[in-house]
C-alpha cells in the first residue's frame, strides 16, 4: 500500500519492529516481500502451465476428448466459489484497515467455507475419478468408457496433469486454510497484532488472491477445451 | 566512507556497557544461538554448516580422484563410482555453492553495508537457516542410505523410473534446500530496497550489495521452477503421475529444459556474489575506487538477466532442435560480455593502483586469472560446433571447476579471509595465509588444467574406468596430485582460523585500512550494527590518491605490522624502519 | 504512480479515515465481483463455440486466445483491485510485471518443440511391444537380452 508520510495524532498501527525506522517502511517493506514470494509461486505453476501447454499442443484431439469427462458444472460452481470467496477475503483487509472487527471476522469465517466448500466439491470430483480408474497407474484406463475414445497413453497424461496442477492447487487452498484460520482465531482474540495493525490480514488477503489467480487459469484450461478439428 | 558521529571508537558505547559487547559474547547460550534474530549469527551458523557440508562433498572429490588414478579403477565398482560422483555433485552444488557465499557473507555484511540495523525479516532469515539444515539432513539420510547415481542432473527417464529409491529422499531434500534459497533471497530484495540507510543511493552502495541483490533476483525467478520439476519427478515416481515418461508419449528432454532453466542461472546464483566479493577485494587492497563503478553495477543486472535465456547451452546434444541451439549459442556468447567487463575493470583498476599483496587480496588475483580461464573455455562450449564433441567430456568438468573453484571457491576464501577479523574480532596468521594463498592456486591448476587436455583427448565424465585409453592415466594422476595439494590447501584456513579463534591477536575495527560501512564499527560487531543509523555523505570506494600516500608513508613510520609484507620500493629507509619495528 | 484521491465511502461503520493507506470502498468491491463472475460466464459460453479463423489465425487458435485473453482480463481485474496493487508502490509493481514477464520467458521453450519434428526413436514408438509383449521400454536396466554389445563388454573385459 502506498504510504503517504505523515504524523500519525495517535497511535493507530501495530509494533514497530526494531529493524525499522517508521511504521510506513514497515508495512511496505512486507507487501514487497509477499509479493516476492508470489512471484515465485507465479514461477512455481508457471512451470505447470507450461508443460500444460506443450502436451495439450501435442496432442490437442486426445486431449479435447479425456477432458469431456470433467463436470464444468463443478468446476463453475467452485470457480463462482472461490470468486466469492476472493471477494470476502478482499472485504475482510479492508475492514481491517477500517478497525472494524465483527465486519472481518465474518468476512474472514465466510472465505474459509468458501475454501472448505471448494474442496468438498473437489473431493466428489477426485472421488469419481478414481472411482472410474482415471488416476494414473497400473489400473488406469480400465473403464475405457470414460476416456471417450482417447488414446490411453496420451489421457494419462492428461489425467497426470490435472491431478498435479489441482492436487498442488488444493495443497496451496489448504495451507490458506490453516493461514486463514489462524488469522481468525488471532481476530476473534483480539490479538494486538491484527487489531493495531492490518498488515497481517492484508498478508493473508495476498496469499489467498493468488490461490483465486491459479484457479482463474485453471479452469478454462482444464474443464473448457475448445474442440479441435 | 565518511559519516556524522558513527562508534568508531569502542569507548563511545553508552556507559555500563563493556566496552567488548559484540553479537556473539552479548547473549549466551545455546538456545539465543538458536533461536536467533540476528543476521550476524545467522551467517555464523551458515558458515558452519556450509563448512561441513563442503568437507563432505570434498571426500567425495578425493574419492573420486583416487579412483581416476588407475585406467581400470582403483577400489570402486561402477555402481559405486556413480553414487560418489553424484553425492559430489549434489552436494557441492545445492548445499554449497548455491548457498556458501550469499548465506555466509551477504547475510552478515548486507545490512552493515547499507547502513541497517538488521534484514527486513529476521525471523524469516532464521527459517531458512533451518530449512537449509532439514534439507541438507534428507540429503544426507539419502545418501547414507546408499546414494544416488544418476549425477546431480537426475535425468529422465533414468531419475524418474529406474533409479533407486533414495532419488526421493534426495529430491525432496534439494527441494527444502531451494525454499531455504527462495527465503534468503526475498530478504536481500527487501533489505536492499526498504532499509538503506539515509544518503545510501543505489550508486553509492558497495558492489557486493549489488552482486546480492541480483543474485537475490535470479534466485526468485528460477528456483522454484526447479523445485517443481524435482517435484515432479518425486510425483513420479511415488505417485506414477506421467509427467516425464515416454512411453505415454511424455518428453524426456522436457525434464532437461526445465532442470536447466533453472540450473544455469543457477551457476550466476554461484558467480555473481563472488564477483561481488572480489570487487570490495580489488578496490580495497589496491587502495583504488574501483574502476567503472557503473559498469559493475549494470554488467550484474545483465548477467542475472541474459542468465535466463542460455539454458539451452547445456543441451546441445540431447536432440533439442539445431534452430533453437544456434539462438542459444549466440547469447551464450553475449553473456560472457558482461563477465568480460567486470574483468577488464577489475584489472584497470589495479593500473597504477597502490597494490597491497596480503592474502585477501592474493586471492582477488587468483580469481581473476583462473574465472578468466573458465570463462574464456566456456566459449569453446558455447559455440555448437565444438560442443559436440566437447561435452561431456573432461573438457567441461575443468571448465566448470575454473569457474566454480577457482571462481566462487577462490572469492569465498578472499572474502573469509578478509572478513575474519571483522566477523570474529581476531587476526589469523597472515604470512601462512599467504602461503595458503598460493598452495591453493597452484593445487588447483594442477588438478584440474590437465583435465583439459585429457577432455580434448576425449575423456568421458562419469566414466571410473578408462583402460581402452590408458594414454590418459598421466593427466589423472597429475590431476589427483594437484587435489591432494588443493585439499591441503582447503584444510590448512580450517586449522589456522579456528586457531586464532583460540588464541589469535585482537582485531581492531579496520586492520586493513579498508573503506566501507563494516569498517567503520567495531570488530566484532554489536548487536545492532551502528549507534546510530549513518548518514552516508561520501561515494563508495572513496579513495583519494594522494591521502593514500601520505596515510601509508605516516603509517610505515608508526606502525609497521599494520602493512603486513608490504613493500615500498621508493623508500629504502622507509623500508628499514618497518623492519626495525618488528 | 498514480494515486486516486480517497474516496468517500471510507468510512466504516466506528471507524475512521485512516490517512496512511488507501481503502478501495465496498461498492467498488462488488462491481467487480460481479464482472469476475460475468467474464466466467462468458469463458464457459464462448467455449462451447466454434469461433471462426481470423485472418491467417485457425479458429481453434482463436477459441483458445479467447479464453486467455478473458483469464487474462480477470486475472489483472484480481490484481489490481483485489489484490491492491494501484494502490502498492512502484517497486510492488514491477515485481509482479517481473513475475509474469519471466514466465513468459519460459515458454520460449515451445521454440525447441516448434522447430523441430518430435518423434519417437525408431522402434521405441509407444506400444512397440518386447520380449514380453509389454511396452517399448524396458523394465529393467540393464535390459535383459537387450544390452548393446560392445566388444570389451562381450570380452568380458570388465574392471570388476
Amino acid at each position: 500500500m502506498a504510504a503517504i508520510a505523515h504524523d500519525h495524532a495517535h497511535d493507530d498501527h501495530g509494533a514497530l519492529h526494531h529493524q525499522f525506522e517508521n511504521i510506513e517502511q514497515q508495512n511496505d517493506s512486507y507487501i514487497v516481500g509477499m509479493w516476492t514470494f508470489l512471484v515465485t509461486e507465479v514461477m512455481f505453476f508457471g512451470a505447470l502451465f507450461f508443460i500444460y501447454t506443450l502436451y495439450r499442443s501435442m496432442y490437442q484431439m486426445d486431449w479435447y476428448l479425456a477432458h469431456e469427462e470433467l463436470d464444468v458444472t463443478l468446476g463453475g460452481v467452485n470457480t463462482v466459489i472461490l470468486l466469492i470467496s476472493s471477494w470476502t477475503v478482499a472485504m475482510a483487509v479492508r475492514f481491517a484497515q477500517l478497525k472494524n472487527r465483527k465486519m472481518v471476522i465474518l468476512n474472514l469465517v465466510v472465505t474459509l467455507g468458501c475454501a472448505f466448500m471448494f474442496l468438498v466439491i473437489k473431493a466428489f470430483e477426485y472421488a469419481a475419478k478414481f472411482e472410474h480408474h482415471l488416476l494414473p497407474g497400473p489400473t488406469f484406463g480400465s473403464v475405457p468408457s470414460h476416456l471417450n475414445g482417447a488414446n490411453s497413453n496420451y489421457a494419462q497424461l492428461f489425467y497426470g496433469l490435472y491431478f498435479g496442477m489441482t492436487g498442488l492447487h488444493a495443497v496451496h487452498i489448504l495451507v490458506g486454510i490453516l493461514v486463514i484460520s489462524a488469522l481468525t482465531y488471532l481476530w476473534i482474540r483480539k490479538a494486538d497484532s491484527v487489531m493495531k495493525d492490518y498488515i497481517p490480514t492484508e498478508l493473508v488477503g495476498l496469499y489467498w488472491h493468488f490461490v483465486d489467480l491459479v484457479w482463474i487459469f485453471l479452469f478454462p484450461l482444464m474443464y473448457l477445451m475448445p474442440k479441435p478439428h | 566512507m565518511s559519516a556524522i558521529p558513527v562508534d568508531k571508537q569502542v569507548a563511545d558505547l553508552p556507559s555500563g556497557q563493556p566496552a567488548e559487547t559484540n553479537y556473539i559474547n552479548e547473549f549466551g547460550g545455546l538456545k539465543s544461538w538458536l533461536l536467533t534474530g540476528d543476521h550476524k549469527r545467522i551467517a555464523m551458523l551458515y558458515l558452519i554448516s556450509v563448512t561441513f557440508f563442503f568437507f563432505l562433498g570434498s571426500v567425495a572429490a578425493a574419492l573420486i580422484r583416487w579412483e581416476l588414478t588407475a585406467p581400470a579403477g582403483v577400489v570402486m565398482e561402477s555402481d559405486t563410482y556413480n553414487k560418489v560422483f553424484s553425492s559430489h555433485g549434489v552436494l557441492m552444488v545445492f548445499t554449497f555453492l548455491v548457498v556458501a557465499i550469499p548465506a555466509v557473507f551477504g547475510n552478515f555484511f548486507l545490512p552493515i553495508m547499507i547502513g541497517a540495523r538488521d534484514m527486513a525479516f529476521p525471523r524469516l532469515n532464521l527459517l531458512s537457516w533451518y530449512l537449509y539444515i532439514g534439507g541438507g539432513i534428507l540429503i544426507l539420510l539419502g545418501m547414507i542410505n546408499g546414494g544416488v547415481d544418476g549425477g546431480w542432473t537426475f535425468y529422465t527417464p533414468y531419475s524418474s523410473m529406474y533409479s533407486n529409491s533414495n532419488v526421493t529422499l534426495v529430491l525432496t531434500g534439494i527441494f527444502i534446500v531451494g525454499f531455504s534459497s527462495i527465503t534468503t533471497g526475498i530478504n536481500f530484495i527487501v533489505t536492499t530496497h526498504k532499509m538503506r540507510a539515509p544518503g545510501m543511493t543505489w550508486f553509492r552502495l558497495p558492489l557486493f550489495v549489488w552482486a546480492n541483490y541480483a543474485t537475490a533476483v535470479v534466485i526468485m525467478l528460477g528456483t522454484p521452477v526447479v523445485a517443481i520439476t524435482l517435484l515432479l519427478v518425486v510425483f513420479e515416481r511415488a505417485f506414477k503421475l506421467p509427467i516425464f515418461n515416454p512411453e505415454l508419449g511424455g518428453d524426456p528432454v522436457l525434464f532437461q529444459h526445465l532442470f536447466w532453466f533453472y540450473s544455469h542461472p543457477a551457476v550466476y546464483i554461484m558467480i555473481l556474489p563472488a564477483f561481488g566479493i572480489i570487487s570490495e577485494l580489488i578496490s580495497n587492497f589496491a587502495r583504488k575506487r574501483v574502476f567503472g563503478y557503473h559498469f559493475i553495477a549494470f554488467s550484474t543486472l545483465a548477467i542475472a538477466g541474459l542468465g535466463f535465456l542460455v539454458w539451452g547451452h547445456h543441451m546441445f546434444i540431447s536432440s533439442q532442435s539445431m534452430y533453437q541451439g544456434i539462438v542459444f549459442s549466440l547469447i551464450s556468447f553475449l553473456v560472457a560480455v558482461p563477465s568480460a567487463i567486470k574483468v577488464f575493470n577489475w584489472t584497470a583498476t589495479l593500473y597504477k593502483a597502490n597494490i597491497r599483496l596480503q592474502s585477501p587480496m592474493l586471492y582477488a588475483l587468483g580469481f581473476i586469472g583462473l574465472f578468466t580461464v573458465g570463462g574464456l573455455t566456456g566459449l569453446f562450449l558455447g559455440s555448437m560446433g565444438t560442443d559436440v564433441h566437447l561435452t561431456a567430456t573432461y573438457f567441461v568438468v575443468a571448465h566448470f571447476h575454473y569457474v566454480m573453484v577457482g571462481g566462487t571457491m577462490s572469492a569465498f576464501l578472499g572474502g573469509l579471509h578478509y572478513w575474519w577479523p571483522k566477523m570474529t574480532g581476531r587476526l589469523y596468521p597472515e604470512s601462512i595465509a599467504k602461503v595458503n594463498a598460493l598452495i591453493v592456486f597452484l593445487g588447483f591448476n594442477l588438478t584440474f588444467f590437465p583435465q583439459f587436455i585429457v577432455g580434448w583427448l576425449g575423456m568421458p565424465r562419469r566414466y571410473h574406468y578408462y583402460y581402452l585409453a590408458p594414454e590418459y592415466q598421466v593427466y589423472h594422476v597429475m590431476s589427483t596430485l594437484g587435489s591432494s595439494f588443493l585439499g591441503l590447501g582447503f584444510i590448512l584456513p580450517a586449522f589456522y582460523l579456528t586457531k586464532s579463534l583460540i588464541n589469535g591477536r585482537k582485531a581492531s575495527a579496520n586492520p586493513w585500512g579498508a573503506h566501507g560501512l563494516e569498517w567503520e564499527i567495531p570488530s566484532p560487531p554489536p548487536t545492532t550494527n551502528f549507534l546510530q543509523i549513518p548518514i552516508v555523505l561520501d561515494e563508495v570506494y572513496d579513495f583519494d590518491p594522494v591521502t593514500e600516500y601520505e596515510l601509508d608513508r605516516a603509517q610505515q613510520a608508526l606502525e609497521g605490522h599494520h602493512y603486513d609484507g608490504m613493500m615500498d620500493q621508493d623508500d629504502e629507509s622507509a623500508h628499514r624502519v618497518e623492519q626495525g619495528e618488528k | 504512480m498514480a494515486t486516486t484521491p480517497l474516496s468517500s465511502k471510507t468510512h466504516g461503520a466506528g471507524g475512521h479515515d485512516d490517512h496512511s493507506s488507501h481503502i478501495s470502498s465496498s461498492g467498488l468491491l462488488f462491481v467487480i465481483l460481479v464482472l469476475l463472475m460475468v467474464l466466467m460466464l462468458v469463458t464457459i459460453w464462448a467455449s462451447y463455440i466454434d469461433l471462426p479463423s481470423i485472418g491467417p489465425i485457425p479458429g481453434i487458435v482463436v477459441n483458445n486466445l479467447v479464453a486467455l485473453a478473458i483469464a487474462t482480463f480477470k486475472a489483472t481485474l484480481v490484481i489490481w483491485f483485489f489484490m491492491g496493487v494501484r494502490f502498492a508502490s512502484s517497486l510492488a509493481k514491477i515485481w509482479v510485471a517481473a513475475g509474469f514477464l519471466v514466465l513468459f520467458l519460459m515458454f520460449g521453450i515451445m521454440g525447441d518443440y516448434g522447430t523441430r519434428k518430435f518423434e519417437p526413436v525408431q522402434g521405441w514408438e509407444v506400444g512397440t511391444p518386447v520380449d514380453g509383449g509389454e511396452t517399448a521400454l524396458p523394465r529393467t536396466w540393464p535390459p535383459e537380452g537387450r544390452t548393446p554389445g560392445s566388444p570389451a563388454i562381450e570380452q568380458n573385459l570388465r574392471p570388476r
